[in-house]
C-alpha cells in the first residue's frame, strides 16, 4: 500500500520534509490539516451565522432569485454595439495590441511589452527582444498593472485637502515657477525619489540652471544606491557595478539577497541560473553569509548563519585569508568555513565574485570591491558601467534646512516621506516647516495629509518618460492609456515648475532622445535604443579597504535588520491586493509582516509564534507578532519594511506593523530590546496548506553524486500498483492519436529560486481573485500556482530523540537552526489519467484531445469531489463571490450579507443588482475600475465553481486559431517550435530563471521534449499512475567537499534514504564504478 | 372504528398521479418548446437606429461581407464598420437623405451609432469568427441569408447543440474558402447533386486542410 497516506507519514526513524515548526512537531492540529480535504473552517459557514440568520439570508436570496427569474431571466438584455465614427487604421477590434514600454525602478528599469485590449492594458510581459533578456520580469512589474486600476488612487487636484480645479492647481505651479524666477529659486527645495530617466535629469539640470538657488534632495527608504556609491568610491570614478553571475564559478554573498530583495533581481536570477545548468557539465557554487533566511540563502550551496552586524568581520576575515594573513573568526563561526571559502575563491581567481548586500554598511561594500579587485573579478564577473553622478542631497540635510526655516517651498515628487522617512527626522512636522508643500503623489497617503497642493500623479503606464536599465541601455516608457484621472506625469510636473513652454511629456522625452524621426519610431517600436551598447570601464580598487566595525548581539542587546519586503517593496505596493496576498517566498506569510526570530532567540526571550512583542530601539518602540524562522541568525530580528500603513487605501491600510517607526536610516541596528506584551495575533500563512507529507516531491543530489548517477531522481520513483490491464481504458489514449499537439511542461528545480513572479503573473493572466486574510487562514486562497517551500534539517546536528516528540518544546530543538530549503512550483499537473475527472458527477472537468485537463466552469456544480481526489491539491474553489466582494471585505469579516434593505454607495443593493447583476456589493468606483484589469480571454468565475491551472488554455487556443486562420485552405495548422508559433504560458513567460518550459511533447524536437528526456526528469507522485504532463527536473546542489559543513548528499536525500531505503541497491555496481 | 379516511380517498393517489403527470408533462413540453434558444432567440429582430438594408447592400449590390465587417478574418469579432466606411459611398449616393443623418453625424463627430446587437453567444463561450471564415465555414451557416434580410434578424438558434451539429460533422458544412462570403453559393442547382458534392468535397477538405472535429470543452470555454 504505497499510496496510503499513513504509510508515508513520518516514522520515528525517518526524516522528512517539513514546512513549518508545527508540522515538524507533528501536532494534532497539523494532522487534522492533513486528514481533511480542506482545512477546518474552509468548508463551514462560521462567524456565528446562526441557523435563523442563515434561513433569513436564504429567503432573501430566494426572493432575489425569484425576481431575477421574472425579470432578468426572461428579458433579453439589449446590448449596443458602438463602432467608431472614423474607422481606425491598423486596429482590429478584439485583437490585443502590444506596446513596448518599461517600468522604472530605483536604479534601472524593466523593459516591458504591455498587452492592451480596446485601449486598456491588461497584462505586462518582459520585452524578450531587449538585449540579453529572456522576456522575464520581477514580481513587482507583474503586479504594477493592478495599481493603474486601484480605486484608491488619487483622482483630484487638491489644496489643503479640498478639491480644486486642475487649472487652479496648475496656476499654483506657475506661481511657484514665477516666484523662483524672481528669487533664483531661493527657498525652493525638491525632494524626489530615485529615477534613471534622462529626461527627468535634463529637467532637473534645467531647473538648477534657471533657479540656481533651488536645492535637490533624494530619498529612497530602501537605498540601493549604495552599490553605486561604494563602487564609485572604490574605483575612483562614477560607476555602477553589474554582477555577471553567469561568468562566476564561485559566488560569495555577504548578506546580499541578490535573488530576492535587491534591485534588479530578474536580471540577477537570469544570470545566476545561467551558470548553474548541471547538463552543461559545470555549475557555479554559491556561499551565502546572512542573518535572515532569504531566497539567496535558500539557494546557497553553503550558508553561514551570522548576525548581520558580524558579516563585515567575516568579510574582513575572508579578505585576510586571501591575503595569506592569519585570520580570526568571530565567536561561534567555524574558522575552517572561512578558510575553505577563501581558498575556493582564490582557486577561481578571475571567475570569483563577492557581493555585498544593500543592508550592509559602506565599509563592507568597499571590502567586497577590494576582494573582487584582488580576485581579478573586475571586467570578468564584475562589470563597471560609467554613470552620471546622481543629484540630490540626503533627506537628513533637507530636514536640517527645514528646521532652520530656510525652505519656503518644498516640492515632493513621488515617494511617501511622512510614512517612510527615518523616524529620528520626525518628518511629519519637519515637512510642515516649509511654507508651501507641493506634492505629486499617486495616493492620498500619509504624506498627503501634510501637503498644501496635491497634484495627482499618472501611473507609468499612463505617462511618457524614459529610463536607463541597470546595464545602461536607454528604454522608453510609453503610455498605454490616457491618465484615467487626469494625473500629471513627473516630467510635465517638473516642466511646469521649470516654467517651460513645452510641457508635453511626449515632446520632452523626444527632445531628450534627439535622433531622427525614424530613429525615434524605431526606439519606441523596439522598446530600447539599439545603437547604445552599454559601455564598461575597467578599474582597480583604489586605496586600502577600511576597517569594519563588528558587534555581537545578545538577548539583551538584539540586532534589528530592516529589509525590503518581497511583496509591498518599501510600502509602495501596500494597496496592491495581489502583492498582499502573495505568500512571502520564505515565510509564506500573507497580509502581514512579522518579527522574524531564530529558535534560540525565541526560547531565550520566552516567545512563540503569534506573540505580540514590543521592540524598543533607541527609545522608539513598535509592536509586532513573532514568527520563528528556521535558519535565522540568533539575536537578530528581521523586520520587513512597508507595512503598517495608516493611509494606504482600502486594501493596505492597517496591514502589518510599521517598522519605519524604529527605523533611523540604518538597515542593521543594534541595541534593541524585546518585550512580550501578552497579546497574541493571528498570522495568515499558507505554510501548512497543501502538504505532500514526506514523499519525494523534491528530489535533489549533490554535484558529485549527480555525476555518478544522473538519473537518481527516476530511481526515487515510488512503487507502482501492479496493473495488468486497465478496467477502464483512458479515452485520451485514443483521442491523442489524431490530435495536432500534446501539451506538456517541465520545471527545473535546479533553476527555480522561488521568487514568486510566476504566481503573480498567473494571477494577472487568469483573473484570479484576491480573497483576503481571513479567507487565507481558512485555506481558501485562490492562486492557481503556489510555490511549495520545504525545509530539511542537518542530520548531523539532529538528535533523533528530540526530533519527533509530540511536544511543544520540540519546536525549539536545536537542530532546526541550520536548515536547507527547496522550492517547488506546484500547479495542475495535467495528469493524463486525472483522478479529478473520474469523480466529477457532471463531467465539468474532462480531458481534451491535446492532453489538457480542462475545466468547464459553466458546467461545474461545486461538489468539490475533484479537489478531494486531487493528489497534488492544486484545485481551488470559489467559496464566495470573490469578484463581487468590496475591497473592504478583504480585511474584515467575512460574509457581507445581501439583505433586502442593505445598501452600497447609498443605493439599495437590490436596485444596484437590477441595474447591473455583475456589480455585486462593490462601490461604484471599485467596480468600474477593477473590471478593467480583467483579461477578456478568461472567464471571471463566480461563487460555487472549481478552478485550477489551465496551462493558459486561452493562449493555446489563440495560437491555434491564429495558425489555422493563416493556414486557410491548407493543412499548415500545426504549431511548431521551429516556426515560433508555440505559445508561452504566463508563468513561463514571467520566470526570470527560465525554469518553466511549456510546449508540444509530441514533437521530439521541442525544448520541453528534450528536457523531459533528460536524466533528471521525474514526476511527482508518478507512482499513482496519474501520468502527469508536468514533470520536474531534479535539483542539483554544488557544495564544496572541503567545507566543514559538507555532506555527501543533501539532507533531503538522506531523509528519503532512511524512509524508503537506498534507491540504488540494485545500482550498487554503478555506484562503485563511479567511485573507483 | 370508523374510517379516518373516506372512501373516495382510495382513488386519490391515482388522481394525484394523473394530475402530476399532466402538469409535469405540460411544463416539460412548455419548457422544451418555448424556453429554448430555438424559440427565444430565433426571429429576434430589433429595430436599428439606421434602417440599413442588408438585402440591398449585400444582396442586390453584391457588396462582400468583408467590405464592412473587415475584422472578421483577423479577430474573434466581426466588427461593425465605422460610419466613415458608410460615407465612402454615401458621400456621393443619397448624400442628403434624412435617413442617413445619423450616419453623417457619426462620421463627422465621431459619436458612435448605437446599433443593437442581434447575435450573441453567452459570455462563457469564446466564439472566434476568424478561424471559421478562413477555414471554409460560410457566414450563412450561422447567420442565415443575411443578403435577403431587410432588417437583420436572428436566423439560427445558437444553442450549444447547434454549434455541436457542425463541430461533430464539419464535412457537411465546409465549402471552398473563396465561397465563404457568397451566401447564395451552392455546389449545384440540383439539390441531389449538391448534396453528393458536399459529401465528397467536404470530406476531402476536412482531410486536406486537417480540419479538426473539436468537441472538447477547451475549444469554446476558457
Amino acid at each position: 500500500m504505497k499510496n496510503n497516506l499513513n504509510q508515508s507519514a513520518p516514522s520515528v526513524t525517518g526524516r522528512r520534509y517539513w514546512r513549518s515548526l508545527d508540522e515538524l512537531a507533528d501536532t494534532a492540529e497539523f494532522k487534522e490539516w492533513l486528514q481533511r480535504e480542506f482545512p477546518q473552517g474552509a468548508s463551514e459557514l462560521e462567524d456565528g451565522v446562526s441557523r435563523r440568520h442563515f434561513v433569513r439570508i436564504m429567503s432573501a436570496s430566494l426572493m432575489l432569485a425569484g425576481i431575477g427569474v421574472m425579470g432578468a431571466g426572461c428579458r433579453r438584455p439589449e446590448e449596443k454595439l458602438e463602432p467608431f465614427g472614423q474607422q481606425q487604421e491598423n486596429y482590429t477590434f478584439g485583437e490585443a495590441q502590444y506596446f513596448a514600454t518599461a517600468m522604472p525602478t530605483r536604479n534601472g528599469a524593466i523593459p516591458l511589452l504591455a498587452k492592451s485590449y480596446e485601449g486598456r492594458p491588461v497584462k505586462l510581459e518582459g520585452n524578450a527582444d531587449f538585449p540579453g533578456s529572456n522576456g522575464s520580469t520581477d514580481r513587482y512589474a507583474q503586479a504594477s498593472i493592478l495599481d493603474v486600476y486601484d480605486p484608491d488612487r488619487t483622482k483630484r487636484f487638491k489644496n489643503a485637502g479640498k478639491i480644486v480645479a486642475a487649472e487652479d492647481a496648475l496656476a499654483a505651479l506657475s506661481q511657484i515657477s514665477q516666484a523662483a524666477t524672481n528669487t533664483g529659486g531661493q527657498g525652493l527645495a525638491f525632494l524626489t525619489d530615485r529615477s534613471t530617466s534622462p529626461s527627468r535629469r535634463r529637467l532637473q539640470d534645467l531647473i538648477s540652471q534657471k533657479f540656481p538657488n533651488a536645492k535637490w534632495f533624494a530619498y529612497e527608504p530602501v537605498d540601493s544606491d549604495i552599490h553605486q556609491r561604494a563602487a564609485t568610491q572604490a574605483f575612483g570614478q562614477s560607476v555602477r557595478p553589474v554582477y555577471h553571475f553567469e561568468k562566476a564559478k564561485v559566488i560569495v554573498a555577504l548578506g546580499s539577497d541578490f535573488l530576492g530583495s535587491e534591485d534588479d533581481t530578474h536580471n540577477h536570477i537570469r544570470r545566476y541560473v545561467a551558470g548553474r545548468k548541471p547538463e552543461t557539465g559545470s555549475m557555479s557554487r554559491l556561499y551565502v553569509i546572512e542573518s535572515l533566511f532569504t531566497l539567496t540563502g535558500a539557494g546557497a550551496d553553503h550558508r553561514l548563519r551570522v548576525p548581520a552586524s558580524l558579516i563585515g568581520a567575516i568579510a574582513a576575515a575572508i579578505s585576510a585569508a586571501l591575503a595569506g594573513s592569519p585570520i580570526s573568526a568571530p565567536a561561534g563561526v567555524d574558522k575552517k568555513w572561512i578558510e575553505e571559502c577563501a581558498k575556493d575563491l582564490a582557486q577561481n581567481r578571475g571567475n570569483a565574485l563577492v557581493v555585498a548586500g544593500q543592508a550592509q554598511p559602506l565599509e563592507v561594500h568597499l571590502l567586497a570591491f577590494a576582494i573582487n579587485s584582488a580576485l581579478a573579478a573586475v571586467g570578468s564577473t564584475l562589470a563597471l558601467h560609467p554613470v552620471t553622478t546622481p543629484v540630490g542631497g540626503s533627506i537628513t540635510e533637507l530636514a536640517q534646512l527645514l528646521n532652520a526655516g530656510s525652505v519656503s517651498t518644498l516640492v515632493i515628487v513621488g515617494g511617501n516621506p511622512v510614512y517612510n522617512a527615518p523616524a529620528d527626522l520626525n518628518w511629519a512636522t519637519t515637512q510642515r516647516k516649509a511654507k508651501t508643500v507641493v506634492r505629486l503623489g499617486y495616493y492620498e497617503d500619509e504624506t498627503f495629509a501634510q501637503t498644501d497642493w496635491h497634484i495627482p500623479a499618472a501611473h507609468y503606464l499612463e505617462s511618457w518618460s524614459d529610463a536607463t536599465t541597470s546595464d545602461g541601455i536607454l528604454v522608453p516608457v510609453q503610455p498605454l492609456i490616457q491618465p484615467l484621472f487626469g494625473g500629471l506625469s513627473e516630467l510635465e510636473f517638473l516642466a511646469r515648475i521649470a516654467g517651460e513652454t513645452q510641457t508635453s511629456p511626449y515632446e520632452i522625452v523626444k527632445a531628450t532622445f534627439g535622433g531622427s524621426e525614424e530613429a525615434w519610431k524605431k526606439f519606441l517600436f523596439n522598446g530600447y535604443q539599439t545603437e547604445a551598447a552599454a559601455a564598461t570601464v575597467t578599474a582597480t580598487f583604489a586605496g586600502t579597504p577600511p576597517e569594519v566595525k563588528a558587534s555581537t548581539p545578545s538577548a539583551s542587546s538584539l540586532e534589528v535588520v530592516f529589509y525590503r519586503d518581497a511583496k509591498v517593496d518599501d510600502g509602495r505596493f501596500g494597496n496592491n491586493g495581489w502583492m498582499q496576498e502573495l505568500p512571502e517566498p520564505i515565510t509564506k506569510i500573507t497580509w502581514d509582516n512579522a518579527v522574524l526570530v531564530s529558535r534560540k532567540t525565541a526560547r531565550e526571550l520566552g516567545v512563540e509564534n503569534g506573540d505580540l512583542v514590543e521592540i524598543t530601539l533607541n527609545g522608539r518602540t513598535v509592536k509586532g507578532p513573532i514568527w520563528t524562522q528556521p535558519g535565522m541568525a540568533d539575536y537578530s530580528l528581521g523586520l520587513a519594511l512597508g507595512y503598517g500603513r495608516a493611509a494606504a487605501g482600502r486594501v493596505g491600510t492597517g496591514v502589518g506593523f510599521n517598522a519605519y517607526a524604529i527605523f533611523a536610516g540604518s538597515y542593521v541596528a543594534t541595541g534593541a530590546t524585546l518585550k512580550k506584551t501578552g497579546e497574541t495575533y493571528v498570522i495568515a500563512t499558507t505554510q501548512h496548506h497543501w502538504s505532500m507529507e514526506g514523499r519525494p516531491a523534491v528530489r535533489e543530489a549533490n554535484w558529485a553524486e549527480y555525476q555518478k548517477l544522473p538519473n537518481f531522481a527516476e530511481k526515487m520513483h515510488g512503487e507502482e500498483a501492479p496493473i495488468q490491464q486497465s478496467l477502464y481504458p483512458n479515452p485520451l489514449d485514443e483521442a491523442k492519436k489524431t490530435a495536432l499537439h500534446q501539451w506538456g511542461m517541465s520545471i527545473d528545480l535546479t533553476s527555480c529560486v522561488g521568487c514568486g513572479t510566476c504566481v503573480v503573473a498567473c494571477q494577472s493572466e487568469n483573473n484570479i481573485p484576491i480573497v483576503g486574510k481571513d479567507q487565507v487562514t481558512r485555506g481558501r486562497e485562490m492562486h492557481w500556482m503556489r510555490i511549495d517551500r520545504y525545509y530539511t534539517a542537518d542530520p548531523a546536528t539532529e538528535k533523533l530523540s528530540d526530533t519527533f516528540q509530540k511536544d511543544e518544546a520540540q519546536q525549539f530543538a536545536e537542530w532546526i537552526d541550520d536548515v536547507q530549503a527547496v522550492n517547488q512550483p506546484m500547479l495542475c499537473q495535467q495528469c493524463e489519467a486525472a483522478p479529478c475527472e473520474n469523480v466529477c458527477p457532471v463531467n465539468a472537468t474532462v480531458h481534451d484531445q491535446e492532453g489538457l485537463n480542462v475545466m468547464a466552469y459553466n458546467r461545474c456544480i461545486g461538489t468539490r469531489y475533484c479537489s478531494n481526489n486531487c493528489p497534488y491539491k492544486v484545485r481551488r474553489f470559489n467559496y464566495l463571490d470573490f469578484n463581487k466582494r468590496p475591497l473592504t471585505a478583504l480585511k474584515g469579516t467575512l460574509y457581507p450579507t445581501a439583505m433586502l434593505g442593505s445598501k452600497t454607495g447609498g443605493e439599495l443593493d437590490i436596485v444596484r443588482w437590477w441595474k447591473d447583476p455583475n456589480a455585486g456589493m462593490r462601490e461604484e468606483d471599485e467596480w468600474d475600475l477593477i473590471k478593467m484589469v480583467k483579461n477578456p480571454d478568461v472567464t471571471v468565475r463566480m461563487r460555487g465553481v472549481m478552478e485550477k491551472c489551465t496551462y493558459c488554455t486561452q493562449r493555446i487556443e489563440h495560437a491555434k486559431i491564429k495558425q489555422k486562420a493563416k493556414a486557410g485552405g491548407t493543412d499548415h495548422v500545426r504549431l511548431r517550435e521551429s516556426e515560433g508559433t508555440i505559445p508561452k504560458t504566463a508563468c513561463q513567460q514571467a520566470c526570470p530563471a527560465g525554469a518553466i518550459v511549456f510546449g508540444d511533447v509530441s514533437d521530439p524536437e521541442s525544448a520541453v521534449s528534450k528536457l523531459k528526456a533528460q536524466d533528471r526528469n521525474y514526476s511527482v507522485l508518478g507512482e499513482l499512475l496519474t501520468k502527469p504532463r508536468t514533470t520536474y527536473l531534479s535539483r542539483v546542489r554544488n557544495p564544496n567537499p572541503a567545507m566543514p559543513d559538507y555532506r555527501e548528499w543533501p539532507h533531503s536525500f538522506e531523509e528519503y534514504e532512511k524512509h524508503n531505503g537506498n534507491p540504488y541497491d540494485n545500482q550498487s555496481e554503478t555506484v562503485q564504478k563511479g567511485n573507483s | 372504528m370508523s374510517a379516518i379516511f373516506p372512501k373516495w380517498t382510495n382513488s386519490l393517489p391515482l388522481a394525484l398521479g394523473a394530475v402530476v403527470a399532466v402538469v409535469g408533462g405540460v411544463v416539460t413540453a412548455g419548457v422544451a418548446l418555448y424556453a429554448t434558444p430555438k424559440h427565444t432567440r430565433v426571429g429576434y429582430e430589433p429595430v436599428q437606429p439606421v434602417p440599413f438594408s442588408h438585402k440591398i447592400h449585400a444582396g442586390q449590390m453584391g457588396l462582400d461581407c468583408r467590405y464592412c465587417h473587415n475584422g472578421v478574418e483577423k479577430s474573434w469579432f466581426a466588427n461593425l464598420p465605422g460610419a466613415s466606411t458608410c460615407m465612402n459611398c454615401h458621400n456621393q449616393v443619397m448624400k442628403d437623405d434624412p435617413l442617413l443623418a445619423v450616419v453623417r453625424d457619426s462620421a463627422a463627430t465621431g459619436k458612435p451609432i448605437p446599433w443593437v446587437q442581434v447575435h450573441k453567444v453567452p459570455d462563457y463561450v469564446y466564439f472566434n469568427h476568424s478561424v471559421h471564415v478562413t477555414r471554409g465555414v460560410s457566414c450563412v451557416e450561422c447567420h442565415g441569408r443575411v443578403d435577403q434580410m431587410e432588417e437583420v434578424y436572428h436566423a439560427k438558434s445558437f444553442s450549444m447543440s447547434f454549434c455541436l451539429d457542425c463541430h461533430r460533422d464539419p464535412a457537411a458544412h465546409i465549402r471552398p474558402t473563396a465561397q465563404v462570403t457568397h451566401l447564395d453559393w451552392q455546389w449545384s442547382t440540383n439539390a441531389a447533386v449538391a448534396a453528393e458534392m458536399q459529401a465528397t468535397n467536404g470530406t476531402k477538405f476536412v482531410h486536406d486542410w486537417k480540419v479538426e472535429s473539436l468537441q472538447s470543452c477547451s475549444a469554446c470555454h476558457r
